[in-house]
């Protein structure tokens, strides 16, 4: 009797498990990834990179057709059924493609400026001496470096076949982060990239011999941003670096610079009148002006001696003269254009301010969080 | 839907190792009558865990235990992984949580990792819910949670050893040994839980890419990738000793001590080896708590001491050679003393006052040794005190008003008074139907890196505040056969000059008043037993949320869309459902946990690709069976997690095991 007890009971414990399964079976869902999108660009146009926000993975790409004011965002992702990444931090394009460096993922992608499909990856390998890459300078079609947030080498592919070739050593020092490399400019067969991070030094490579064969010691801490005028003359801006309670590097002040890249020659050395101004620096096409972020947007030649004191595009301010922090700026090869981005709380889709050559306001558009770099077709 | 046949083989494992059947009386669960309504309680909206809750399993951390009972939002990293409370959609460092009566929040970040606490350790939980935790504890904004051990019940010698092993080599070891008579309560619990955690799962945030012999794209499709550097090695003791020294007067010691050894998982968009790199997390802690209790017929009077030390090391850096060696190699030690007084005074059954002062002195010394950072986070020590004064009152035999006023200083630094007032009123007593009100002020002082954090940190922040109402019913109602209690809660709370780190131009990131947040919703509650027939007892425990919790703050500028819209990874809705079907010594649990879409971004943007997380709603079924061989107590237990597979995320780009199994083996003596 109690067996005959016992098996109905466990029967009805195995009904009562299948009726929970019933009851809850229609409530499971999954995320099961994206559909992807033929796409096919417009010749011309822009892509602006979104850095999203650092550990979250949503760095996205946009990509604006300037002819019809239109904008298409989460190109990467729609078109290729995956993620672009964490921390977008740069993008260039040459010969079709836009290599893109994704820095905490530890990615370079190259992906084709029509169908923005993948081409190719250089991923932070075993094989390789990637960390987290930040920018990509292509030397010639057979050679491309990229610099590195911590490892202390520059590391080199093959921009066609996306195959990792080697490192260069940068040859300093451990301590104080000496090893983090930024933007490459090229003059003649030299590359000079910019250490910002606790830094501030230029370094030089020889791109025929693959070597870092001189140092430039700035006045100011932490060089952000650096270009190359028409007459081999590098601009870069610092941030000035910042102070402690126990030390300090820097003085918070950045400066503007001109150097001879050949002599290592300081032509010009301006402390920029700022507070907590996101300083960026960038040329036109035809490499004679130079534009710099500094709360709002100044424009000089490059033969000038000094920033103006009028800036050349305001940062816009709205109706309750509350004025928005820029944060990327790119300035279209060709005609001229510039564009400027807005992150506004660093967490919502950002805005680009599209302005013509003489800074009148054309269009504006929502793309993704924290836009900060822009490649032209 | 069916069943695959193996869960169902190995939820009635314990069938294969049953002994003989053993007669079990079933019972129901006390309900509190409102003539025995303390008057303690007087309007405050309170969740209460009980052990059988709490020691539910022992892989099971106070964060599992919250997400799955109660209507706070865990935000989880995964699993083993920092695991964060919310109340009533606010911030982590809105929750307070003290340990016997000493607060454990990071004093360097205001918040606690749920995941570090095993929920075997203890014994009861009291979640007090908005306006509430003023009863409790100042800052908690949302709320606040007591946690608590107390002496053992059973008299002389005892000892419970439960061994698990899970998925993914999980392996979870708890011993007990107690000892308790008339005076004398000791209790020593040990905690071993280790896991590769590698679990696998389809990365649909990656695409591999299939080439021909000539290079030409094939197709693609989403790789299956295992949880990197998700390992973990966590080991925790827990020494209890109460005397009893006669004449109402308690002694008490709590010593707790916890090393922890964790990998951070990888994001699910990194595309580096995890063999090259380490990224790991180190804890010690060591806290302890010794008190005096004296009570007496009208008066209780109780002094707490203190001291809380720990040292978190996070370090991340690769074994690659040539490549730099340390990217992050921080170190934080934190030492913290603690002082407490308080006097409970029935003047009479009607009127009751209460009084009290902490003092908490904190010091902390936080610095990073890799090449990437310069110079020292902070090294600060920082005095608190804490005084309150509580009176609470019963004009009518229906009616209750309870006042409460706290005063806290830091450093020299005077916080605004925090006021709360409560009110009760009995509106059907068959039932012990109430209605609760409640209204308070209330203020969170900045956290010592908000503060002093070097770079970044901002000495000149104010403290946060907050405006809470809350109106509930609470019933309950016990009868031959079952039993039932519920409550329903409205609040409305606004939080101002709200703590947020944003990113600067140099490179890290800085902390101010901007945010303004408006709260607002519903909170209930249903738990029940019912004796279904001769030996079948049938338990439910529901909580429902909804709360809508709005950026109210003024605008950046013209662009800002965050304006009234959800904040980031709150979820509106939050419910869980815990069935317990129990015969005789059988025990068939079923949990149910649910929670809303939740968005990425502060304008909600649904169109924007990685803009939301899909609402998801998990499935945890186990069954366990009990038995005695002579003179022991046994207990072996089956447990399926993820009983569907979802495939799901509670944070962006950091996916969560799918299903998995753990089987329990309980001994006792």
């Amino acid at each position: 009797m109690k067996n005959h007890h016992f098996i109905i009971s466990s029967q009805l414990f195995v009904y009562m498990l299948l009726l929970a399964s019933v009851l809850t079976a229609a409530c499971s869902g999954s995320d099961d990834g994206v559909e992807e999108e033929v796409f096919s660009s417009s010749p011309e146009g822009v892509f602006i990179l979104n850095e999203g926000n650092y550990n979250s993975g949503n760095a996205t790409l946009s990509y604006y057709n300037p002819d019809t004011k239109t904008v298409q965002n989460g190109v990467f992702q729609r078109a290729n059924g995956r993620k672009l990444g964490d921390t977008g931090q740069s993008i260039i394009i040459w010969d079709g493609v836009a290599y893109i460096a994704v820095e905490n993922s530890g990615i370079v992608w190259g992906i084709d400026v029509e169908t923005f499909k993948v081409k190719g990856q250089v991923v932070a390998s075993s094989e390789t001496k990637i960390i987290n890459p930040r920018y990509v300078h292509i030397v010639n079609s057979q050679k491309a470096y990229v610099t590195d947030l911590y490892s202390p080498y520059v590391n080199v592919f093959n921009p066609k076949t996306f195959t990792w070739t080697k490192a260069i050593s940068t040859q300093q020092a451990e301590s104080k982060g000496y090893c983090s490399t930024e933007e490459m400019v090229q003059v003649g067969k030299y590359v000079y990239t910019n250490c910002w991070s606790y830094s501030n030094k230029i370094l030089v490579f020889d791109t025929e011999r693959d070597e870092m064969v001189q140092e430039m010691v700035l006045s100011s801490w932490q060089p952000k941003s650096m270009k190359v005028d028409k007459n081999g003359k590098l601009w870069v801006i610092t941030d000035g670096g910042y102070t402690m309670e126990d030390e300090s590097f820097g003085d918070d002040v950045p400066h503007l610079y001109r150097i001879d890249a050949l002599t290592g020659t300081v032509e010009l050395d301006q402390a920029l009148d700022t507070d907590e101004a996101n300083v960026q620096i960038e040329m036109n096409g035809e490499k004679d002006t130079v534009y710099i972020i500094n709360n709002d947007i100044y424009r000089m030649s490059v033969t000038d001696s000094h920033v103006p004191v009028r800036p050349f595009i305001s940062a816009p301010v709205d109706s309750n003269g509350k004025r928005h922090k820029l944060y990327g700026i790119g300035v279209h090869p060709r005609n001229g254009e510039i564009y400027v981005a807005d992150a506004i709380d660093y967490a919502q889709s950002g805005v680009v301010y599209r302005y013509t050559a003489s800074g009148t306001l054309i269009d504006q558009f929502r793309v993704g969080i924290n836009p900060n770099h822009f490649a032209f077709r | 839907m069916r069943l695959p046949s193996f869960i169902l083989s190995f939820l009635l494992f314990p069938v294969l190792l049953m002994a003989q059947e053993e007669r079990k009386t079933v019972h129901l669960d006390d309900v509190q009558v409102v003539a025995n309504r303390r008057l303690k309680d007087v309007g405050v909206e309170m969740t209460k865990l009980d052990t059988v809750i709490l020691h539910d399993n022992i892989s099971l951390s106070m964060a599992d235990i919250l997400s799955k009972n109660s209507t706070v939002f865990v935000k989880s990293y995964g699993r083993a992984t920092e695991s964060l409370v919310e109340f009533r959609g606010t911030s982590p460092s809105h929750t307070q949580v003290t340990w016997n009566g000493m607060r454990i929040n990071s004093p360097m970040l205001g918040t606690l990792d749920f995941s570090t606490i095993p929920a075997y350790f203890i014994d009861e939980a009291n979640l007090y819910h908005g306006a509430s935790s003023i009863n409790l504890i100042g800052g908690g904004l949302g709320g606040a949670i007591e946690m608590k051990n107390k002496p053992v019940e059973e008299k002389g010698w005892g000892a419970q050893f439960v061994q698990g092993i899970g998925s993914f080599d999980t392996y979870d070891d708890f011993l007990r040994l107690t000892y308790s008579n008339d005076r004398l309560s000791s209790s020593t619990r040990i905690v071993y839980s280790t896991a590769d955690n590698d679990y696998r799962y389809t990365n649909y945030d990656k695409k591999t890419d299939v080439y021909d012999a000539d290079g030409n794209w094939l197709r693609s499709y989403h790789p299956e990738e295992r949880n990197k550097s998700g390992y973990f090695d966590d080991f925790h003791v827990l020494q209890d000793l109460f005397y009893d020294a006669g004449n109402g007067n308690q002694l008490g010691l709590s010593l707790w001590y916890t090393h922890s050894k964790r990998g951070l998982p990888f994001l699910s968009v990194d595309y580096k080896d995890d063999s090259d790199f380490k990224n790991e997390q180190r804890l010690n802690t060591l806290r302890g708590v010794l008190s005096w209790e004296q009570r007496k017929e009208q008066t209780t009077l109780s002094v707490r001491g203190g001291y809380s030390y720990s040292d978190v090391g996070y370090e991340y850096f690769t074994t690659r050679q040539e490549v730099a060696t340390s990217i992050t190699n921080s170190q934080s030690y934190s030492n913290t003393a603690f002082l407490q007084a308080n006097l409970d005074w029935m003047l009479s059954p009607q009127l009751m006052l209460m009084g009290g002062a902490d003092f908490y002195y904190t010091h902390v010394n936080s610095h990073d040794r890799s090449p990437f950072h310069i110079g020292k986070n902070f090294d600060k020590g920082r005095p608190e005190y804490h005084a309150n004064l509580q009176a609470r009152w019963r004009p009518l035999p229906i009616f209750s008003l309870a006042g409460v006023i706290r005063q806290e200083v830091y450093r020299d630094d005077f916080v605004a008074p925090i006021p709360a007032l409560f009110a009760d009123l009995i509106l059907y007593q068959p039932w012990n139907l109430v209605l609760k009100a409640s209204v308070a002020r209330n203020y969170r002082y900045p956290s010592m890196d908000d503060l002093y954090f070097q770079p970044g940190g901002n000495p000149d922040l104010s403290p946060e505040k907050g405006f809470t109402y809350d109106a509930g019913l609470e019933m309950g109602v016990k009868k031959k056969r079952w039993t039932l209690r519920a409550n329903a809660t409205l609040f409305d709370s606004h939080i101002s000059d709200w703590i947020l780190w944003t990113p600067n131009t140099k490179g890290f990131w800085e902390p101010s008043n901007v945010k303004k947040v408006h709260n607002y919703g519903l909170e209930a509650m249903l738990d029940g037993s019912v004796l279904l027939a001769k030996d079948w007892k049938l338990s439910l425990l529901a909580n429902f949320a909804w709360t809508p919790s709005k950026n109210v703050g003024e605008d950046i500028n013209d662009n800002d869309a965050s304006y009234g819209k959800q904040l980031c990874y709150v979820p509106k809705v939050s419910a869980n459902v815990n069935a317990r079907l129990q015969w005789r010594s059988w025990t068939l649990a079923y949990q149910w946990n649910h929670y809303s879409e939740r968005y990425t971004t502060t304008s909600n943007e649904v169109n924007y690709i990685t803009g939301r997380l899909r609402p998801y709603y998990m499935t945890d079924l186990s069954l366990e069976k009990t038995f005695r061989i002579r003179a022991i107590d046994c207990a072996v237990k089956g447990v399926v997690n993820n009983l569907y597979s979802t495939e799901y995320v509670t944070v962006l780009s950091r996916p969560m095991p799918r299903r998995n199994y753990e089987i329990y083996l309980t001994i006792k003596l």
